[in-house]
């Protein structure tokens, strides 16, 4: 009976090592397909989306009136007209010479660097080239990237200027911090959800707000002139009503946001901004969401001294090779089968048992991580390898005991169970904490570690408890004690 | 009898002591010298962390990376190369040195064209110039995990092992996890092992089994505390 038990678990064992290492395999359509689920590699592993930013060497041709403002409403005049006009064009560059410096190619990289974390970016390399101020990205590849390629290079300028005469009122400067929204829309006939981006001004950004909003507002002159018919020579007093409204223009890299003027004095120092609504379409919800929260993070962390282009952004694979992953994995199962075989040899039957339960452990521990999504890193490599170390010690160690015993027998083995438990974790006691507070962090390499380790070491102290347990106390109890 | 064990067990603890303060002095040497080549000659990154070159060529198919690595090989003897596969065809490869000139960017192109029959120039192949990435940068995303950690690892050990002194277990934990990585980056310096993708997980590794050895050593001398006290 004890025997058959023994077959069973061994068997069992090498059924799930089987499934590990070597998969299940199916037929689908004229093809077999693999059906246990593939690792999530990291971007050390996998490849990383590389993008180039280039400081952007491009100007703008900017029309100017005699007296030096901008004209917008001139681009489709010719020279001609232009002269005619007294408009002068200009070249200007979006990176005038004097930004182009050292220092400010440091500062767009600390705020690319801010982004990209802001953003949920969990890995990262950010280098800069001090002399030609190219900036190189690389982040993992997944469903955001585009999304996050999109915003990292953006300057995020945000200004309010004055409609007409383009004055800057208002810059980056100005705001204390930017946070997104979202509450019920009852306007008129639609109910739905509404997203704001809600701009919050510092101290001096408040004062200034408050009286752009007590200037550019909506005013109504009234004109009184005096018509005289000519032929009853009667004179006929008018009233006109001329409403003028004075406007802001919102903008955020040059981009016209809004232009609006304001109803009421804004004392609070905050400004909030409508993105979109959606009545019951969540997608449609999401995507405001989304739009808004980059638009913040961006906003958020002042804009860029230097304005860069995306020069060019690609997906390069990792220098890691399939056949570089198979050689370490080679070597790990070499040491692993030779401390297997250092077990054999110290603990004789008992070492056979103990080796085949370490096997065991090991193959649910790669299942494991296959489907608890634990992303592979090479962190997370040298985990895997110090969780099957613990586990060597902690069977090496309760073997050693057992080998001290002159009798073996259910009681004894408990004892010997409990307390190699209890020495072996009060050990890792450290490590556990280190390893917990590793899960926890938003870091890809470091996470991926620290999920290795939790589920090595909680298996380990679950597989320990029953399995290896059990096969050796069939194993003692059939008399293969020592 | 008993006075040649007493002298027997002193001059034990004399030897014992001798021998911390030769491995105290090996330690010593070791950091100071890592230092110093750190200080002046700096740590060896690898290729992924250094100035660059990089170059990318279409082949406009499937490739094997050892075929890339051989003509590398032939072209740049020496030099340090990385070769990876360029988006999802996977049918550009990208070749990373130190230095790419341009009689080793013709070589490699006039190999490629044979090899794959494209027509690759070495006029329409650009060079970019990789910039290198900080040590400090690389390290930055750790030192919050490993401050947090830490500092948990330490409020524990102070309770745990009060019986053997709050303030010396604190400072014994500390001194040991400090001086354990830098012997290890010591070592490092002095061997100039390169700083690339494995040296965090071993960085890592080390604090780990250092704090496993701390334990341990910390277990021990309770265990020979509360022996003591019940044995009085």
């Amino acid at each position: 009976m004890r025997k058959l038990k023994l077959l069973t678990i061994i068997l069992g064992i090498v059924l799930v090592t089987m499934v590990a290492f070597f998969g299940v395999y199916v037929q689908v359509q004229n093809r077999m397909e693999d059906k246990v689920k593939d690792y999530s590699y990291a971007m050390d592993l996998k490849g990383a989306r590389n993008i180039r930013l280039t400081v952007d060497d491009s100007s703008n041709t900017v029309i100017k009136d005699s007296e030096g403002n901008e004209v917008s409403d001139a681009e489709n005049l010719t020279d001609e007209e232009l002269a005619e006009k007294g408009y002068t064009k200009e070249e200007t560059k979006k990176n005038s010479d004097e930004v182009l410096n050292e220092e400010n190619y440091k500062k767009s990289k600390s705020i690319i660097e801010k982004r990209l974390q802001e953003l949920g970016v969990d890995n990262y390399i950010v280098s800069l080239d001090e002399v030609s101020g190219d900036i190189i990205i690389e982040i993992p590849e997944n469903n955001n990237t585009d999304s996050v390629v999109s915003n990292v290079g953006t300057t995020g300028k945000f200004e309010i200027i004055d409609s007409e005469t383009k004055e800057v009122l208002m810059d980056n400067n100005d705001i204390k911090r930017v946070r997104v929204m979202y509450g019920a829309n009852n306007t008129g006939t639609s109910t739905g959800t509404a997203v704001y981006m809600d701009i919050e001004f510092n101290k001096e950004g408040t004062e200034k707000l408050k009286n752009i909003s007590n200037t550019y507002v909506e005013t109504n002159t009234t004109n009184n002139t005096n018509t005289t018919n000519e032929t009853s020579e009667t004179t006929t007093e008018n009233t006109e009503e001329e409403t003028t409204t004075k406007e802001i223009t919102m903008q955020i890299d040059g981009e016209e946001i809004m232009t609006t003027s304001f109803d009421e004095t804004i004392e609070t120092g905050r400004l909030q901004l409508s993105v979109g609504s959606a009545t019951t379409d969540s997608d449609t919800l999401n995507g405001y969401i989304n739009q808004a929260s980059s638009m913040a993070i961006i906003l958020d962390n002042g804009n860029m001294p230097v304005a860069y282009t995306v020069a060019s952004n690609e997906y390069i694979l990792s220098d890691v090779t399939e056949s570089e992953l198979n050689i370490i994995l080679y070597v790990m199962l070499a040491i692993v089968a030779i401390s297997l075989i250092v077990l054999i040899i110290r603990y004789k039957s008992q070492g056979i048992i103990s080796a085949f339960s370490f096997i065991g452990l090991a193959s649910i521990f790669v299942l494991l991580l296959r489907y608890t999504n634990v992303v592979i890193s090479i962190e997370s490599i040298f985990g895997i390898a110090v969780v099957l170390i613990l586990n060597y010690i902690f069977v090496n160690k309760l073997l050693s005991k057992l080998k001290k015993e002159e009798t073996v027998n259910k009681g004894i083995i408990t004892n010997i169970f409990k307390e190699t438990y209890k020495e072996f974790f009060i050990k890792i006691i450290p490590v556990c904490i280190a390893v917990i507070t590793f899960c926890f962090i938003k870091w890809e390499p470091i996470s991926s570690f620290g999920m290795v380790m939790f589920w090595g070491i909680l298996l380990i102290a679950l597989y320990n408890i029953s399995i290896t347990n059990l096969l050796v106390r069939i194993n003692a109890s059939k008399g293969g004690k020592k | 009898m008993e006075e040649n064990k007493e002298s027997k067990i002193k001059k034990e603890k004399m030897k014992l002591s001798k021998k911390t303060k030769i491995i105290i002095t090996i330690i010593a040497i070791i950091i100071l010298i890592g230092i110093a080549i750190t200080c002046t000659i700096g740590l060896n990154f690898d290729l992924r962390y250094r100035d660059s070159k990089r170059m990318e060529l279409y082949l406009e198919q499937d490739f094997n990376i050892s075929d890339i690595k051989q003509m590398t090989d032939e072209v740049m003897k020496d030099k340090k190369i990385i070769i990876q596969k360029v988006e999802v065809y996977e049918d550009t490869v990208s070749i990373t040195a130190e230095d790419i000139t341009d009689e080793e960017k013709q070589s490699l192109i006039d190999k490629v064209n044979e090899k794959y029959g494209t027509t690759l120039s070495a006029e329409s192949t650009q060079i970019e110039n990789i910039p290198n990435t900080r040590g400090r940068d690389i390290v930055k995303p750790y030192v919050v995990p490993f401050g947090i950690a830490s500092l948990i690892i330490l409020v524990y050990m102070a309770i745990r092992y009060r019986k053997l002194g709050v303030i010396k277990t604190l400072l014994k934990t500390v001194l040991i996890l400090i001086v354990v990585q830098m012997v290890l980056l010591s070592i490092m310096a002095i061997t100039r092992i390169p700083i690339g993708i494995v040296t965090i997980p071993l960085v890592i590794n080390v604090y780990l089994l250092t704090l496993i050895g701390l334990t341990t050593y910390f277990e021990k001398q309770l265990t020979n505390k509360i022996n003591k006290e019940t044995s009085k």
